[in-house]
């Protein structure tokens, strides 16, 4: 043999016993032999090219050898696990449920964050924190050695949009008011047409608009010579003079957008101009959008703007405020879908990491545990294989490919959960008034990671009982009933560690879950005044062109209007919308009064509302003392007089105790308003449990005048048995044709969507909740039954010395009962302290835990339903141990 | 589950109609098996070791051969070698394998002869 037939055979040798232990078995020595045969010949033959050759062929089929065998094990991995239908689906069940429902908490608040659709470079994009005014915002706009470019925004804003020349109805769409670098700023390509342009935008020019995509396939009919058209907006024309880029619906388009109006347009084209805030220092409306030249930081951006706001208040003579201690700009990420504060931030990873980490370890112990158990079950058909020459790789191989196949399609079914959740939430609708866009996709980033965990955890817990199981000698294995040597009970071992986790955890998601449950199911609304036959409407006035003054005439007509349609019993009018939105009757003033009991000043916070004549005829809630307002006071009072008001009973005991507060005098800041009326307590949003205190105050031209009032909302109570909504439609068209009405709907429906919506959100905590209960319980069972299977010789043993089953069943129990109290005071313990955590980073939580934190039903019984549960499962393999007869347990030895 | 139809093993590998045919009458070890299919063959079909018997492990994990317990006389023998024989499924699955390559001959030749007389 020549030297290269020499190496030639030493690779090959080399090469031919990395082949698959099986093949081997089979034939490994033939093919050594073979080698010693070809190499001669093949030399002799074909030289080195054929020597080559040879080894190219070995190297080629190793791979394909072991994947046969992997085809082999995955093909013997589905059988088994077809053999025991009830591991295999609890299993998948487990990390469907855990692996879903951790991707949608997480893609849930990643679609927040998720950087929205059609601006470039989102993760440059910052914002001011603070509103700002017009003027300041132009200051910090022209420092270019800072600010590469910059924005201001004014949202949501809705405008009565109508065709030009078209006399159908206005349509209600929402939009931005926005500066001429808008478009610029956020480098968004337009679809057709120009953006806006600092030098075409001059202040009072005539209003032009862009337009999204979505706006100009839904109402312009995809009309591809739309530039140059022009739409009746808010009463006047614009003239359309772009089309955004497809998706885009604006910065944060959480609140989609669909026009966008320059901020130098003329005011009349939207009253959120009106009062020129362009031009007023004192009005800080505006949400500034920016970014900063390259090489400038954070820190010195937020530096050098503070020092101009400081410089301009001083030049316009305002004070500094002394309560303010460093600078006053922040800026924050703005590149999300949703303009979300660091702190909002904070709490959504805080939260959700912590709900999805303790999901997720619960999942994990429970695989762990039941693929112990599973594994102790099949020892003696691992001996079995091991005695008759399988190797000790492929048995783990073979179990491993089990608990992978497991975790697989538990990873695939989670993924299908998680689709289907996501569209059920997609499809919701938000209880707001202004309309968001909540979708919710499954973020792949998210599926991919979570079954990657998923993944790992069945191949980490498959591996350490595949291990286990192949360690055994399989002589006594193989020996029926013998378990070697009897090992001690460890209280502290890796296994109880796990049951103890898994209570905790489980007693943790059960209570947080039922706090928010609690909660929520306590703010099921039950508005405290008749639902049935009450209708609303929502119109726009302002909107619809009409002046301060004759807006206000027409609300106080309105009344006696619409009272001769038939079928109509009352009709009031409220500036707030019952039941809009999630933050509705939380206390947004302070009043206060001297007038009482004894003498002393007394503030309490309450929450103010505009309404208009009739408002508590409609809504059939009788005022206890005095009288609503009139058309009266429909108009201003003069200067110095105080304005009538009604208070609420909350707020009638809060100022006035016990005693009568009509024409009693109260004051919020230097406004001065005379009680007039006593309202019964009614809720008018949800999350607040009690009724705060409300001052109802009347509206008025000025008020008007005043505030960008968006909607104002007609409460139609009509006869029993009569729909009379379309009849007051068809009233209103017929006597204000240019009346912008909207959101038509009854009060049952309005109710109905909002409990819809709570009763989702606690759903998902139900869920979560039951989640928890059945991992702990399959947890548990498998564990105990695992832990009994491995003491049946010690049972035998005590059994043999005299113990009673009752005894034996005693002793399983009273150990299971160690671990479950444990784990249940665990579980208090880190309940509690998150709950504290939540509470602290979010109002509706805190709200939520408030009120039901200290619900006996909830704390006793959650743990006392987990441990119920948990001592049966316990119960069941110490009852099967107990029956266990001594002979067979000791028979082998 | 092994299959015992013969019919279910058809039309059969290159490879493993060598391997099979060279088992014919005969017991062989793996160098023999390569010997004979290569003189069958005119040298057309060479198998290469790890192409060899990763062939002949899965006709035995198929029922088509086993091992022989039949060992040459002692100084012949050398005892890292296997011999191989045909099952009685192995057997059948070759004759038909035979039969229908037989019938595609036929009918190959027929329209040949066709060709030649039109």
């Amino acid at each position: 043999m020549n030297r290269w037939e020499k190496l030639c055979l030493a690779i090959y040798s080399r090469l031919a016993r990395a082949y698959p232990h099986e093949f081997r078995l089979i034939c490994g020595a033939d093919l050594d032999r073979l080698g010693e045969d070809m190499v001669p010949e093949t030399w002799r033959r074909f030289g080195l090219q054929g020597l080559v050759r040879l080894l190219a062929n070995t190297v080629i089929h190793l791979p394909f050898e072991y994947l046969a065998e992997f085809r082999q094990d995955a093909g013997y991995a589905c059988r088994m696990l077809a053999k025991s239908p009830i591991f295999t689906s609890v299993g998948i069940m487990s990390l469907a449920i855990g692996i879903g429902m951790c991707s949608v908490i997480l893609s849930e608040s990643n679609g927040l964050l998720r950087p929205p659709p059609g601006i470039a470079e989102p993760s440059t994009l910052l914002a001011i924190r603070s509103r700002v005014s017009y003027p300041y915002f132009e200051q910090y706009r022209d420092r270019h050695d800072i600010v590469a470019s910059a924005a201001a925004v004014l949202r949501p804003v809705p405008f009565a949009v109508a065709p030009s020349g078209g006399a159908s109805q206005a349509e209600r769409i929402y939009g931005q008011i926005v500066s001429p670098e808008y478009f610029r700023t956020l480098g968004v390509k337009l679809a057709a047409g120009r953006s806006f342009d600092p030098a075409a935008e001059k202040f009072g020019a005539a209003p032009v608009v862009v337009v999204s995509e979505r706006f100009w396939r839904n109402h312009l009919n995809s009309n591809p010579d739309v530039i140059g058209y022009r739409l009746r907006l808010n009463g006047r024309m614009a003239k359309i003079v772009g089309i955004a880029s497809r998706d885009f619906l604006g910065v944060w388009p959480w609140n989609p957008s669909d026009l966008f109006v320059p901020a130098t347009s003329d005011p009349s084209i939207a009253p959120e101009l009106s009062g020129d805030p362009v031009h007023q220092d004192e009005m800080a409306s505006f949400q500034v959008i920016l970014r900063l030249r390259n090489g400038v930081s954070k820190a010195a951006a937020e530096a050098a703007l503070d020092a101009i706001k400081r410089t301009l208040d001083r030049q316009k003579g305002l004070e500094p405020n002394p309560d303010r201690k460093g600078l006053e700009i922040s800026l924050i990420p703005a590149g999300t879908f949703s303009l979300v504060t660091p702190e909002q931030r904070a709490f959504i990873y805080t939260t959700n990491v912590i709900l999805w980490a303790l999901v997720l370890s619960l999942v994990c112990a429970n695989l762990a545990n039941l693929l112990f158990a599973h594994s102790s079950r099949r020892r003696r058909e691992i001996a079995i294989r091991l005695s008759v020459g399988a190797s000790r790789a492929r048995l783990v191989r073979q179990l491993l490919a089990e608990s992978i196949l497991l975790a697989f399609a538990g990873g695939l079914a989670s993924i299908a959960l998680a689709f289907g959740i996501t569209r059920i939430v997609s499809s919701l609708r938000l209880p707001e008034a202004v309309p968001v866009q909540l979708k919710v996709e499954p973020d792949f980033r998210v599926l991919l990671f979570t079954l990657a965990i998923g993944v790992i955890a069945g191949i980490g817990f498959g591996l350490f009982p595949a291990l286990a199981a192949t360690r055994t000698d399989p002589n006594p294995a193989l020996k029926e009933g013998s378990r070697g040597a009897l090992r001690r009970y460890r209280r502290l071992g890796l296994r109880n560690l796990f049951i103890v986790w898994q209570v905790a955890a489980s007693l943790m998601l059960l209570l947080i879950s039922g706090y928010v449950v609690l909660g929520y199911r306590h703010t099921a609304i039950d508005p405290g005044f008749a639902v049935a036959g009450l209708d609303l409407l929502s119109i726009d006035p302002v909107r619809g062109g009409y002046s301060a003054d004759r807006a206000a005439t027409l609300l106080a007509n309105l009344p006696d209007e619409l009272e001769n349609v038939p079928g109509i019993r009352e009709v009031g009018v409220t500036g707030g919308v019952p039941f809009t939105n999630l933050t509705a009757d939380r206390p947004n003033t302070v009043i206060s009064t001297s007038e009482g009991n004894d003498g002393r000043e007394i503030a309490c916070p309450a929450f103010r509302e505009r309404i208009g004549t009739g408002y508590f005829a409609a809504l059939g809630v009788p005022l206890l003392r005095g009288r609503e307002f009139d058309k009266r006071e429909g108009h201003d009072v003069a200067p110095g007089r105080a304005i009538p008001a009604i208070i609420n009973q909350t707020a009638a005991r809060t100022l006035f105790g016990v005693t009568d507060p009509i024409g009693r005098e109260i004051r919020e800041g230097h406004l001065k308003f005379v009680v007039i009326g006593l309202a019964r307590d009614v809720r008018s949003g949800f999350l607040m449990p009690k009724p705060v205190a409300t001052i109802f105050l009347p509206l008025t031209a000025a008020w008007f005048g005043r505030n960008q009032a968006q909607r104002l909302t007609l409460l139609v109570r009509t006869a029993p048995g009569r729909d009379a909504l379309q009849a007051v439609e068809s009233e209103l068209a017929l006597r204000h044709p240019d009346l912008l009405i909207f959101d038509v709907q009854t009060m049952q429906e309005k109710l109905e969507q909002l409990n819809s919506f709570i009763d989702w959100s606690s759903s998902i905590y139900v869920v979560l909740g039951a989640l928890a209960l059945l991992l702990a319980c399959i947890g548990l069972a498998g564990v105990t039954a695992y832990a009994v299977v491995q003491r049946t010789k010690e049972i035998g043993v005590r059994t043999a010395l005299g113990a009673t089953s009752g005894q034996v069943r005693r002793m399983i129990l009273s150990e299971g009962a160690v671990l479950v109290i444990a784990g249940s005071a665990l579980g208090y313990l880190g309940a509690f302290t998150l709950s504290r955590v939540f509470s602290a980073s979010m109002e509706t939580f805190a709200t939520t835990f408030a009120m039901r934190a200290n619900q006996p039903a909830l704390l006793a019984g959650a743990p006392l339903l987990l441990s119920t549960l948990a001592i049966l499962a316990c119960y069941l393999p110490a009852a099967r141990a107990a029956r266990i007869d001594p002979v067979t347990a000791l028979r082998e030895e | 589950m092994a299959r015992t139809d013969p019919a279910a093993f058809l039309p059969l590998h290159k490879n493993r109609f060598h391997i099979l045919l060279s088992l014919v009458g005969c017991e062989q070890h793996g160098y023999g098996i390569m010997q004979d299919v290569l003189q069958q063959t005119d040298g057309a079909v060479r198998l290469w070791p790890a192409t060899l018997y990763g062939s002949i492990k899965r006709l035995i994990e198929e029922g088509l051969i086993e091992e022989s317990g039949e060992r040459p006389a002692p100084e012949l023998d050398d005892a890292r070698r296997r011999y191989y024989k045909l099952t009685s499924l192995g057997r059948k699955v070759i004759e038909m394998e035979c039969l229908r390559l037989e019938e595609l001959l036929r009918a190959a030749r027929k329209k040949r002869r066709q060709e030649a007389f039109e």
